[in-house]
């Protein structure tokens, strides 16, 4: 596409018609405030280590426990983490996220990466406490109530247990992750969870490669959940860090892929610039495979619509997102939610967007079209 | 000759653009090596570049595909593309 006219690029009554330019979406300086806070965090380039392949629980549809990385020769010489730490600066990686299997076991290695690099996020099951001089930010993953834990998880008074370690951590965010079984549940954990102040994101299973157990969403979960947790957003503004373009980002029948494009290397053969330049994701034996490297490896691209994912993928799309207003501040919502749940001290703002907004391209799916108008 | 200094003109003001947005210390537009590769040696990255991108699109008025944005990787590669741009 060539040079626009002046009609063109300036904007109408109708926004739907005109092509807004970037100054004019700014010019609201409810919008310009967001995106000066927000920019302030776009240094952050991460990868992800898994740092043991052992844990003390065995989840149904992990997806660390499906592919090739559990089988992996399990380095523990803090020189190597340390030395591989110091590497990862060198080439630019200012934020580590630990994840598999469970980095609680092994504190002595999460120290050494925070050591490194300051910045990062512990993804765990919460049922050992992660030493608090580590300060990332804690992920504690929730599959329900504890009867729905003792039964996908294998462990006893999870939720307890959970909130015993991390209540009034500043660090903790916990996770709700829905699946097709558990959302009915998630306001009697909610109701738990802000009871005892703690601060909580959600989360879509997304199925690894070859599950097609009970957790998986279809498209009446979905729906269901689209509808839930927009009703947990209303109920709980001070706790739930998500927005409505979380929800419809993230509840659509097409996966994160399919709506915006994976930018992680296993989706993106570009190594130009971004993530598909960068983004590394180490097993534990401190190697990589560009060919598996995404934030969820094993996890299947046509069902993936992981938190985590999206929060790189959306994120990512900035340039999707500033066509107009109301799209632009469903994206500052959208990463003001990300930065909140992943960067330590970062506080977020109140939602610019009390509504959903479809990710560019996309309408509404139909059973869902009457969610399209203001709450 | 005015086609050269037009192309001058524009590396300094992408330069400008750049230093402005992204914040970049101890540069000046004259002094911004335009050959420089962005990625590599400048350090920026994907979310930077969509920054410059949208700024530029206003400036010319033109509309950057995301597409093409593995080409721009030097402030004299963005000046052509621009200039392609204009010309079409």
């Amino acid at each position: 596409m060539g040079a626009l006219t002046q009609r063109e690029l300036a904007p109408g009554s109708d926004q739907n018609q005109g092509v807004w330019r970037f100054s004019d979406i700014l010019a609201d300086p409810e919008i310009k405030n967001r995106w000066e806070k927000v920019r302030q965090y776009f240094f952050l380039r991460e990868s992800t280590y898994d740092m043991t392949n052992r844990c003390n629980i065995r989840c149904e549809g992990c997806y660390f426990y499906e592919g090739d990385k559990q089988f992996v020769s399990e380095n523990s010489d803090l020189n190597a983490w340390r030395a591989l730490m110091a590497r990862e600066k060198e080439r630019g990686i200012t934020y580590t996220v630990l994840a598999g299997a469970e980095p609680s076991l092994v504190p002595d290695r999460c120290r050494v990466c925070y050591q490194v690099i300051p910045w990062g996020a512990i993804a765990t099951n919460g049922l050992k406490r992660i030493p608090g001089d580590v300060d990332y930010q804690v992920h504690i993953s929730v599959w329900g109530n504890d009867a729905t834990s003792l039964r996908v998880r294998n462990a006893e008074h999870m939720l307890e247990r959970q909130i015993a370690n991390y209540k009034g951590d500043p660090r903790a965010v916990f996770v709700y992750t829905f699946t097709r079984e558990n959302i009915q549940e998630v306001h009697e954990v909610m109701d738990m969870l802000s009871q005892n102040g703690c601060r909580v994101t959600f989360n879509m299973f997304s199925a690894p490669v070859g599950y097609d157990g009970p957790l998986r969403h279809d498209a009446e979960s979905l729906h269901h959940t689209r509808r839930t947790a927009m009703e947990l957003l209303e109920r709980y503004p001070e706790e739930g860090l998500f927005s409505h373009y979380n929800i419809a980002a993230h509840t659509q029948p097409q996966g994160l892929h399919a709506l915006y494009g994976c930018s992680y290397p296993r989706m993106n053969a570009s190594t130009a610039v971004g993530l598909g330049r960068s983004f590394r994701q180490y097993r534990a034996d401190l190697t990589w495979d560009r060919n598996a490297a995404c934030c969820v490896p094993d996890t299947d691209c046509e069902d993936c619509r992981h938190y985590a994912a999206g929060s790189a993928i959306v994120t990512a799309r900035l340039f999707r997102h500033a066509t107009d207003p109301e799209t632009f501040k469903a994206w500052l919502d959208y990463v003001d939610t990300y930065l909140a749940v992943w960067v330590r001290g970062y506080e977020k703002g109140k939602n610019l967007l009390d509504h959903l907004v479809m990710p560019p391209g996309h309408d509404f799916s139909p059973p869902d079209s009457h969610t399209a108008v203001r709450l | 000759m005015n086609r050269e200094k037009d192309k001058t003109d524009r590396i300094l003001r992408i330069a400008e653009i750049m230093i402005n947005e992204l914040k970049l210390e101890d540069v000046t537009p004259a002094s911004f090596d335009p050959d420089m590769d962005l990625v590599d040696e400048v350090g920026i990255d994907s979310m930077d570049l969509a920054t410059v991108a949208l700024v530029l699109q206003d400036e010319y008025g033109i509309r950057i595909d995301e597409d093409d944005y593995p080409k721009l990787t030097t402030v004299r590669l963005i000046a052509e593309y621009i200039e392609e741009k204009l010309s079409e």
